[in-house]
């Protein structure tokens, strides 16, 4: 009823690289993946910014046979999943696949599909639409197919919760875990950017430059004027200790506590007191019997977002006032905001807390609140205990309390 | 608080039979039909024309006049009657400070605020952005249901929304036990909801899954499912909050499994392994043996593989004695409400515990070869039931089954 979760492997492809050795050498070097978009044309669009996935060969990683029915989110998905059991040494042939799960987190899903989908539909009438994209229409389509490719029969879950999504997925497998339910879960998430869903982040979700100023991703930053887009999966292999240990596998850290809560918002805004949020913190905490003192490094939601940043900086100074003050870093300045960027952020602590090294917020260099945000250069130090948040808006919010090594 | 027992202290459901709960119940005794045209939207241009809609719905005969409609989808307001009509069941209306603090809000999603949003991208193809309005995309998601109970109600605990296709709504149940059980929460509204929405409604046609008429589950002329829209929330609480505040027990929540099939996107798995690995798991969690379960809730979605499918699965998991439990698929009533199937499904399965009845199979006319269980035929049978199990299963392979049963205070704990 009561096991230990801990991370043993990752997989992801993200602006900042496929696979985490690339990734942590872009993103402990400060690399800021944010470019003019090149997937689709930007040309009627005021923002022309985004966190895009370049590089990225599926074939490598997935057999044609599945490949060919996949989009490109599920191809992500896919890719990762391979990635992290890989990562984690582990051997699906010697394993039961009825005890190894995927539970993916997706604020959008397959959004590309969904509006040719949708085109068709408009345009052509019901009778032409395409019978073979409709599977990929549904935002467990990255699971589904993951877990055909893998062949994994455990508990495959999709969480559909905004910025959210990734957070909760991971805090759910634990739970699923800790009950004994399975003993390996990928967990995590991804997004795509795909030029109608653009065309409605643009329009509706106030993307830089709100204030016409210079387009960029400023986390916490004085001068920030919105979020860039970005796109990217990423996803943890959480474990049992018993299961890790047992086979001797490499342990990155123990994800040591969860919390979530809400808080009454304006539909699709943020809420202004930052209560909530504490409180997820506070929870998260609480679960790995840690104290604020104990917190060397926050992976911030922050993503440049006027009130959303506002939110979560308030939070963190209320949660920290007057005590040691945490290592803020907000990994949003450095790949944009990809929604259901959990598992990519929670596989950066997991990096920070297994080599001792906290990576920098690209685009900072004036922070609204007197927390200790590392901007320009990554900063090695000893990292025993980190926090993942997530701040969605509608008023949901999550911590992930990550550990090192039990 | 590990390990208490989740029981359940309220129930609300808006589908195409009842707008709540006691009209729900009469509508299954008498095994009624929500079948009729669809009007949410010309269906001129489709294959198929009719659907399991809600007729009639207005928001406001559910919602109180403080809260604003204007930024709600048709499946977030399915959603907030049936969450307050649950809440005030369980008396929580009005909450106060002290519970919304620990109550949380895990919803099942499926097409979420599609309907409203269809038109707007229909003109944004015409005439792209500029005449775009925004604030259909206010709703698009289906997690703004879960935003809207929790603003209202001023809940503070865990929100989340799951979209796992057919079963999001099981799905969530499950996961609301979880929270409860691991002192996450001490009160979870959870469910799940579902609109009628042309995306939904050409893509299930595109897959000719979708019988011109009505569905007939099981039956050997069967020729699809019927899609249908709606809402079922239930309260889930810890026994000891439900005893302090000495609420109404209408169940308990034994057990959840969840498995995948991992085999194909669309088609379900012929073998059943996943969707027997799914009821086989529920049971063990539950702790229970397969014959005390007194009536199986089925899938039921009236496709041709499906029900065979899910036969042969409850014959793998109940041998011998699958003959003699009543198995049901009351969407021969509600027509397939996807993301919220498994929850309204939920309902009834509350339902026929407390009014001691099995629902009926509607349309079931004719015995099929592969399909040769206790169907329920004859209109709604009386007789006493203490344990039932709920299958949800879905595209993508994800399947999950819910254990309901009778609450005895004299249970062991867990």
């Amino acid at each position: 009823m009561s096991r230990r979760v801990v991370v043993t492997g990752m997989g992801l492809v993200t602006p900042l690289g496929i696979g985490w050795k690339t990734f942590a050498d872009n993103l402990f070097g400060g690399v800021c993946a944010i470019h003019p978009i090149e997937g689709f044309d930007t040309t009627s669009f005021k923002s022309k910014m985004g966190g895009e996935v370049h590089d990225f060969a599926p074939a490598d990683f997935i057999s044609g046979r599945t490949l060919r029915r996949m989009d490109r989110l599920s191809r992500m998905v896919t890719t990762s999943a391979r990635m992290a059991l890989e990562d984690a040494g582990i051997d699906l042939d010697g394993t039961d696949r009825n005890r190894i799960g995927i539970v993916m987190g997706t604020a959008f899903g397959a959004t590309d599909v969904a509006a040719r989908f949708a085109g068709t539909l408009f345009t052509d009438g019901p009778r032409r639409v395409n019978p073979i994209l409709v599977p990929n229409t549904v935002m467990n389509a990255p699971a589904g197919h993951a877990a055909i490719e893998l062949g994994l029969r455990g508990i495959n879950t999709t969480v559909n919760h905004r910025e959210a999504s990734a957070e909760t997925a991971i805090a759910y497998a634990a739970t699923q875990i800790r009950q004994g339910r399975a003993d390996v879960i990928l967990a995590g998430g991804g997004d795509i950017l795909s030029p109608f869903f653009f065309t409605v982040l643009e329009r509706f979700m106030a993307l830089s430059p709100q204030d016409g100023g210079g387009e960029q991703a400023r986390p916490f930053g004085r001068d920030r004027n919105g979020p860039v887009a970005g796109e990217g999966a990423g996803l943890l292999c959480l474990e049992s200790l018993e299961s890790a240990r047992s086979r001797g596998a490499t342990v990155y850290c123990e994800i040591a506590g969860w919390g979530m809560s809400s808080a009454p918002a304006p539909a699709n805004d943020w809420p202004d007191d930052p209560a909530a949020m504490v409180s997820a913190m506070q929870k998260a905490m609480a679960m790995g019997d840690v104290r604020p003192g104990d917190i060397d490094t926050i992976s911030a939601a922050a993503s440049g977002g006027i009130r959303s940043d506002r939110l979560e900086a308030r939070a963190l100074e209320q949660l920290f006032e007057g005590g040691q003050q945490p290592a803020v870093t907000a990994l949003k300045g450095a790949m944009g905001e990809n929604f259901a960027s959990g598992g990519i952020r929670s596989a950066a602590m997991a990096l920070s807390i297994h080599h001792g090294i906290v990576p920098p917020t690209p685009g900072v260099e004036n922070p609204i609140a007197s927390i200790d945000v590392v901007s320009a250069k990554s900063r090695k130090m000893n990292t025993n205990h980190g926090l993942i948040n997530a701040c969605a808006s509608g008023g949901t919010f999550v911590s992930l309390l990550l550990k090192k090594d039990p | 608080m590990q390990s208490d027992r989740v029981v359940v202290t309220g129930r609300g459901t808006v589908n195409a039979v009842a707008k709540n709960v006691d009209a729900f119940a009469t509508a299954l005794k008498a095994g009624a039909c929500g079948i009729g045209p669809v009007t949410l939207f010309d269906t001129t241009d489709y294959r198929t024309h009719t659907g399991a809609q809600v007729t009639d719905f207005d928001p406001r005969e559910h919602i109180p006049k403080t809260f604003s409609l204007k930024r709600m989808s048709r499946s977030d307001c399915l959603a907030m009657a049936a969450a307050l009509e649950a809440m005030a069941d369980a008396g929580l209306t009005p909450i106060s400070k002290a519970i919304a603090a620990d109550t949380g809000v895990i919803i099942g999603g499926g097409a979420g605020g599609m309907l409203e949003c269809e038109p707007v991208f229909a003109r944004y193809l015409e005439s792209g952005a500029g005449r775009m309005p925004g604030s259909p995309f206010a709703a698009f998601s289906c997690a703004s249901s879960a935003d809207h109970i929790a603003t209202h109600l001023k809940l503070m605990g865990p929100k989340t929304t799951f979209m796992t296709a057919c079963s999001s709504g099981a799905t969530a149940i499950g996961y609301a036990r979880d929270l409860i059980r691991l002192g996450n929460a001490e009160v979870v509204v959870c469910g799940g909801a579902e609109p009628l929405c042309r995306i939904t409604y050409s893509a299930f046609n595109a897959l000719h899954t979708v019988d011109p008429d009505y569905c007939k589950p099981f039956d050997r002329h069967r020729r699809g499912l019927t899609l249908g829209e709606g809402a079922g929330i239930l309260i889930l609480e810890s026994l000891t909050h439900a005893r302090k505040r000495k609420a109404k027990i209408y169940a308990e929540v034994l057990g959840c499994g969840i498995s995948c099939d991992a085999n194909h996107m669309t088609a379900p798995d012929v073998n059943a392994t996943g969707a027997a690995g799914a009821m086989s798991t529920a049971l063990a969690d539950a702790g229970i043996a397969t014959d005390v379960v007194d009536y199986i809730n089925a899938h039921g979605t009236a496709t041709p593989a499906n029900d065979m499918m899910e036969t042969r699965g409850i014959k793998a998991v109940f041998g011998s004695r699958a003959k003699r439990i009543p198995v049901s698929s009351t969407k021969s009533m509600t027509g397939h409400t996807l993301g919220a199937a498994g929850a309204i499904e939920a309902v009834v399965c509350i339902l026929a515990i407390e009014h001691r009845f099995v629902p009926p199979t509607i349309h079931h006319d004719t015995p099929d070869g592969d399909c040769d269980l206790d169907y329920v035929s004859n209109g709604a049978r009386d007789m006493a039931v203490n344990v039932v199990l709920s299958n949800s299963f879905a595209f993508g392979g994800n399947n999950t089954a819910l254990v309901f049963g009778r609450f005895s205070g004299n249970r062991g704990a867990g």
